[in-house]
């Protein structure tokens, strides 16, 4: 399988420049560079500049076994040499050909502020996940794997990326059915761990980096085990997309409230810039965001002696409930000014008082996260010789 | 849930994997063909899959375990070889919207139901009219009927599966992950069927 090679990738491009440094590869290098420069006489658009890469490609392809440098090479010399071209030439082209439309960036944000709002409170329960594959360390290390994917520019190490977060997901899942006897898993427990790992990834321009891959990575690679998890990947993204009450496991009512809350949080996390300015006292979404009853809390009027065991289970589930909003609450109100007289009503007073005295640090677990991922964001890494063309 | 005996070997793999694989080049005495499977969560899909690579194994063939992509090499008797990369898809309904995703380009669709679950049955119908409407025109389809082995516990009889397999064209045999029964039998029929670029 392809992702196997991945640790000799960057020896392979090495490789792949020193022959195009080559005197007897003139031709070719003035081919490339040729191919990169007619980009720049027409507009961008991704579908026309997939098809003139994979022609290229293919072209390339048979120039290359002809060619003199390649006389009686192997299957895999020839193979490194269309992945360091694929890799030479997407690297030129990047930033003509990744997220170039405006309906790309629209994409990548709603889905990103959907993952945001999600994290908030989806949990392994509410996608049914055994509890036997509840694995942290894994479960990161699949994570940090998927993050990576903006680290890296060539379609072919992007793809890595997500293979490579599939395969922890995989053994993870081998391992378990291995040591507890349970049958062995397939779709049915693969699936929702993807899923679930990526709402706590949030990678980066998921919706961008699927369609780069998809378009620029070489059709001949895209086969087999790479395409069927990155398959997998791009229904997580249209499983993402539209998810709504019915796709968790989750009470309808239930999941309007938490993604309300979750909005509100993160309202709350905007909010210190957007009135930090005097002119800017009334921040917008005070009034229409801070109402978020419609629950019941059954227990108010109840008596200590009359609850039975049965209550437990609700009485929880209202406590958890209340203590999220709480939680939500004090952060919405640290992230409005702290000025009592422009709360509403229903904020002031004792509730006011409390929050104010509260440490900050017990807010919200979520905001780590976020500050983890926005620093592993556009690590660049490249190496692309800049001398060879 | 029943095929605990054929978990798959942990050094069974993906280390032997050849070079050649990746070149994706099919002719017509190497084909790779593309199978999907459909059907309800807990039919027991990957144990099928997991018997079939497990049951054909031997040192030089090519296999890959994974957890939900597997692959297997067979060779037929005409000295074609026919290298099956197997799609799993999560069967749960909330899941359903994304199969289109994996069945598109296959030439195989596997879809299973478990003979002591009629709703899985009525699931499988389902999937059988989704793959009509948007599957690629000659896929080639099985019905096949798991846990064939609890004989007592039997819901669905045998008679509607064939009938309802026949009116659809499709192929149908029941099998048991736990016993291997049929299982290489349904691999077989579906090589057979497959359309071939004939070689004369």
């Amino acid at each position: 399988m392809d992702f196997t090679s991945s640790s000799s990738s960057s020896l392979t491009f090495t490789d792949f420049l020193d022959r195009m440094r080559h005197p007897a590869s003139v031709d070719l290098v003035r081919s490339i560079k040729s191919f990169i420069v007619s980009f720049s006489f027409h507009s961008a658009n991704s579908e026309n500049d997939s098809k003139r890469l994979q022609d290229f490609l293919l072209a390339m392809e048979t120039t290359i076994k002809d060619h003199p440098l390649w006389a009686g090479a192997s299957w895999e010399e020839i193979d490194n040499a269309i992945e360091g071209l694929e890799k030479y030439v997407m690297t030129k082209l990047f930033s003509r050909t990744f997220a170039c439309s405006p309906e790309d960036a629209k994409s990548d944000q709603e889905i990103s502020e959907k993952i945001f709002l999600l994290q908030h409170f989806v949990r392994p329960e509410h996608l049914d996940i055994p509890a036997v594959y509840q694995n942290e360390s894994a479960w990161l290390i699949a994570e940090k794997e998927l993050q990576k994917i903006n680290a890296f520019k060539a379609p072919r190490e992007k793809l890595l990326c997500i293979l490579n977060c599939c395969r922890v997901i995989n053994n993870l899942l081998l391992n378990v059915s291995i040591s507890t006897n349970h049958v062995p898993a397939g779709a049915d427990d693969f699936l929702p761990v993807l899923i679930y790992i990526t709402i706590k990834a949030n990678p980066p321009q998921l919706h961008s980096n699927l369609k780069f891959i998809q378009l620029f990575r070489q059709q001949s690679k895209v086969i087999s085990e790479a395409a069927y998890y990155l398959t997998n990947l791009i229904s997580v993204e249209s499983f993402i997309n539209g998810l709504d009450a019915n796709s968790l496991s989750m009470d309808a009512n239930e999941f309007q409230e938490k993604m309300q809350a979750a909005r509100l949080a993160k309202a709350a996390q905007v909010a210190p810039r957007n009135i930090s300015t005097p002119r800017d006292p009334q921040p917008v979404y005070c009034d229409k965001e801070i109402h978020m009853g419609g629950r019941h809390y059954p227990f108010m009027e109840a008596e200590a002696g009359k609850l039975t065991v049965e209550d437990v289970h609700k009485l929880l589930s209202v406590y958890k409930d209340v203590v999220n909003k709480y939680s939500v609450l004090c952060q919405a109100v640290r992230g409005l000014s702290l000025n009592k007289e422009k709360l509403p009503v229903a904020l002031r007073g004792d509730l006011c008082d409390c929050i104010l005295e509260h440490p900050r640090a017990d807010c919200n677990p979520a905001e780590q996260d976020v500050v983890e991922v926005e620093g592993t964001k556009e690590k660049e890494k490249e190496t692309v010789s800049a001398g060879l063309l | 849930m029943g095929c605990s005996s054929s978990l798959p070997d942990r050094n069974n793999g993906r280390l032997g994997v050849l070079s050649s694989e990746n070149s994706g080049v099919a002719d017509s005495k190497n084909l790779r063909v593309k199978l999907v499977l459909l059907g309800d969560s807990g039919v027991g899909k990957s144990c099928i899959v997991l018997r079939f690579v497990r049951g054909q194994f031997d040192p030089t063939s090519k296999v890959t375990v994974g957890a939900s992509f597997l692959s297997q090499t067979i060779a037929l008797q005409d000295s074609t070889t026919i290298k099956f990369e197997i799609w799993d898809t999560a069967g749960q309904e909330r899941y359903a919207a994304l199969a289109p995703l994996y069945y598109r380009g296959a030439a195989v669709a596997v879809v299973v139901y478990d003979i002591t679950s009629p709703d899985s049955f009525n699931k499988a119908q389902y999937w059988v009219k989704e793959l009509q409407k948007h599957g690629s025109p000659d896929i080639v389809m099985a019905l096949v009927g798991n846990k064939a082995d609890l004989q007592n516990n039997r819901e669905v009889p045998v008679q509607d599966a064939v009938e309802y397999a026949e009116k659809n064209g499709m192929f149908f045999i029941e099998t048991s992950a736990k016993t291997a029964d049929n299982i290489n039998e349904l691999f077989e029929e579906i090589a057979k069927r497959l359309p071939r670029v004939s070689s004369s």
